[in-house]
């Protein structure tokens, strides 16, 4: 007895705790709007999420955000939980586009509706309803610009890829992710297009991760060490890691002329603050600038819009106009739902431009 | 032996009554905190369903700890299976489809993640009783397999654009009770069957209290140690299916991390980690204890990062207090 006692309390004390914590912060007769998120682990969403909560503290919105931990069933029982509550307008990043119709047809259900950052909705989702929008960059963009970033080096250095022949070291995000998947298919066509034959010489995910992309490099430069000319990943994080090995493995020239102190250029995506630290320091050559704020404010203006006006569309969000003409990745390749997707541009950022971003 | 049996039917209630309390407790300050408001039907029901999934790891792993056995690749089998089952039932039209331009019928899918279960099932078995392979090893190695066989399988690509009427097996209804809610119904209930009123279910709490006492009064503990990972495997399988129905899609994240969301909840449900104690009802009411305080903090918006921290706590709580009652018996 005394053991049920005990552990009721301790139960009881962590309960309350947390959870009185947790509803303090509730409000009553204001605007409402759900925020369902992949995973707070990650740089780019966790700023993408600092930034909602501030435009919800400006407009005095109630904001309530879930953090789906990477897990889409999560996600969806997240989804469940705040309808049953009485939201029906939300931001979401989704954990995945194959969810998203369902999601979409829950809120429409409920009579509200959404905007999608980050991982792009399905087509289907976003026919749904017209209150349902894409406020995001596509990823085969990121890709195309990391592609430009590279032609524009071997242009100035042509010694350093002759005959146009790129033998890459490639990080990849994790497997199946779609940015993983459009950023690298949007490096490859750019590549090839600009008459370049690529080669990977490893290609390999490190799982978004800083530590798992030095340690596979450690590994890849004992293997491939003098066969490659180029190190590209998929996000800052495994790009830093990547620098990281090659210092340590002493591949350095200390020439920053060519814009990097490392024997090889090293190209990453996302723009964090360590990323531009490392530019500033030569290390890292460029990366492609992932605007969390302009993503971020875009969706939460349309959410916000709907809330108070009963629907966004056709207006201008954060200064962005829909899409007038379709592009090539989903869902903004499909005619019918053009004019629900608000495109937040992607910036290539190299030694021109790095330091606005400091 | 009569009293020695009177003695552990004794803890056995006094351990589910624990948990119910422990559960009752949580359900009392959830309502007080959320004035009522948690406790509508719809908030019900989304609990069940969220939580419907977990249930059928939790009843395979839940035999599993009952012969002192542990399962770590609980997470990726039923990724795998989520996949397999969702490979055989794409839309024949979606060109990124694994098997593109063909329809299966509806047994198909079910037949085949549960048949993949089972062999994973039987592979782990096979390697803990006959190899001797310590569980957590065994299944750490089967966990990476797992992983990898999903990724070959897929070509690491989501399996999504599934047909309606294998969406239908998980998000259909009867009436207003979800199917989801009532397939847990019927698994727990043959878990239970099995458990208490077969030889074969009898045998596993006997492995697990004491395998050379079980081996000296007949039985046959290699046997048996196989088929309570074929059995879980089979469950595995089951979930697989039914997680990639609601979900609409599987992919290599799907179920990451089940295992120890499973094995969580059948302990703080008063399953012993010393092997030999366990109940249908008791592991139920952990997967169901633990669903609770995920849905209360979501319901409340508790930040992500404290989540963690409590059920942490709560893990604890319930290992500290199982093994301190256990360490006296032995």
């Amino acid at each position: 007895m005394k053991k049920m006692v005990a552990i009721l309390l301790v139960l009881a004390l962590v309960c309350t705790g947390i959870f009185a914590q947790g509803s303090s912060e509730s409000k009553s007769g204001s605007v409402k709007i759900g925020a369902l998120i992949r995973n707070l682990n990650e740089q780019f969403v966790k700023d993408y999420a600092d930034n909602l909560r501030k435009l919800a503290a400006e407009k005095g919105v109630e904001l309530n955000l879930q953090d789906a931990q990477g897990d889409v069933a999560r996600q969806l029982d997240q989804l469940n939980t705040l309808i049953t509550q009485g939201y029906k307008y939300f931001v979401i990043i989704p954990q995945d586009t194959s969810a998203t119709e369902q999601m979409a047809q829950q809120i429409k259900a409920a009579g509200g509706g959404a905007s999608f950052s980050n991982i792009q909705p399905s087509v289907e989702a976003l026919k749904v309803g017209k209150d349902f929008y894409l406020a995001s960059s596509p990823e085969l963009v990121a890709g195309q610009y990391q592609a430009q970033i590279i032609d524009e080096y071997f242009t100035k250095y042509p010694a350093k890829a002759p005959n146009k022949v790129l033998n890459i070291l490639y990080l990849q995000g994790q497997l199946g992710h779609p940015a993983q998947i459009s950023r690298e298919a949007g490096l490859i066509d750019t590549l090839k297009s600009l008459g370049y034959t690529v080669n990977f010489i490893a290609r390999d995910t490190a799982d978004w991760s800083p530590d798992k992309a030095q340690e596979k490099m450690d590994t890849w430069l004992a293997a491939h060490r003098g066969k490659f000319n180029l190190v590209v990943a998929q996000n800052d994080g495994m790009a830093l890691g990547a620098v990281e090995s090659l210092i340590t493995n002493g591949l350095v020239d200390n020439d920053p002329s060519d814009g990097t102190i490392l024997t090889f250029p090293v190209i990453g995506i996302d723009a964090t603050a360590d990323a531009l630290n490392s530019m500033d320091q030569n290390k890292l050559y460029a990366t492609v600038l992932q605007d969390s704020v302009g993503q971020s404010s875009t969706a939460f203006e349309l959410a916000y819009a709907m809330a108070t006006k009963g629907t966004a569309y056709g207006m201008t969000a954060w200064g962005i106009a829909p899409a007038k003409e379709v592009i090539s990745e989903a869902p903004a390749n499909d005619a019918a739902v053009i004019a629900q997707c608000y495109l937040v541009p992607f910036k290539p950022v190299t030694k021109a431009n790095y330091k606005d971003l400091m | 032996m009569e009293t020695k049996k009177l003695l552990s039917d004794g803890k056995r209630i006094a351990s589910q009554y624990t948990t119910w309390v422990t559960f009752v407790g949580l359900l009392l300050l959830l309502s007080i905190l959320t004035k009522g408001n948690a406790l509508k039907w719809n908030s019900i029901r989304n609990l069940l369903i969220a939580e419907s999934v977990r249930s059928f790891a939790a009843l395979g792993v839940g035999m599993i700890i009952i012969t002192k056995g542990i399962d770590l690749s609980i997470g990726y089998v039923v990724c795998l299976t989520a996949s397999v089952a969702a490979s055989f039932a794409q839309n024949p039209d979606y060109s990124s489809a694994i098997y593109a331009g063909q329809s299966f019928p509806l047994f198909v899918p079910i037949v085949a993640a549960v048949a993949a279960g089972g062999l994973f099932g039987l592979f782990n078995g096979y390697l803990i009783a006959y190899g001797k392979l310590p569980p957590f090893i065994a299944t750490l190695g089967s966990m990476s397999i797992a992983k990898g066989l999903q990724l070959i399988y897929t070509k690491a690509a989501v399996v999504g654009s599934l047909n309606q009427n294998f969406k239908n097996i998980s998000q259909g209804s009867v009436g207003p009770v979800p199917n989801l809610i009532i397939y847990v119904i019927i698994a727990a209930f043959i878990v239970w069957v099995f458990l208490r009123h077969t030889r074969q279910g009898t045998h596993f709490y006997a492995i697990g209290g004491n395998s050379q006492a079980a081996r000296v009064s007949g039985i046959n503990v290699e046997r048996d140690l196989m088929m309570v990972y074929f059995y879980a495997g089979l469950l595995y399988g089951i979930a697989g299916t039914l997680l990639a129905s609601r979900l609409g899609l599987a992919n290599s994240l799907t179920a990451n991390g089940m295992e120890l969301d499973a094995i969580a909840a059948v302990t703080v449900g008063g399953v012993s980690q010393s092997g030999g104690v366990g109940t249908v009802s008791g592991m139920m009411i952990g997967v169901f204890t633990m669903g609770l305080i995920n849905y209360g903090m979501s319901f409340l918006g508790v930040d992500s990062y404290y989540q963690q921290l409590v059920k942490g706590f709560i893990i604890i709580v319930a290992v500290y207090f199982d093994m301190k009652k256990y360490a006296r018996r032995n």
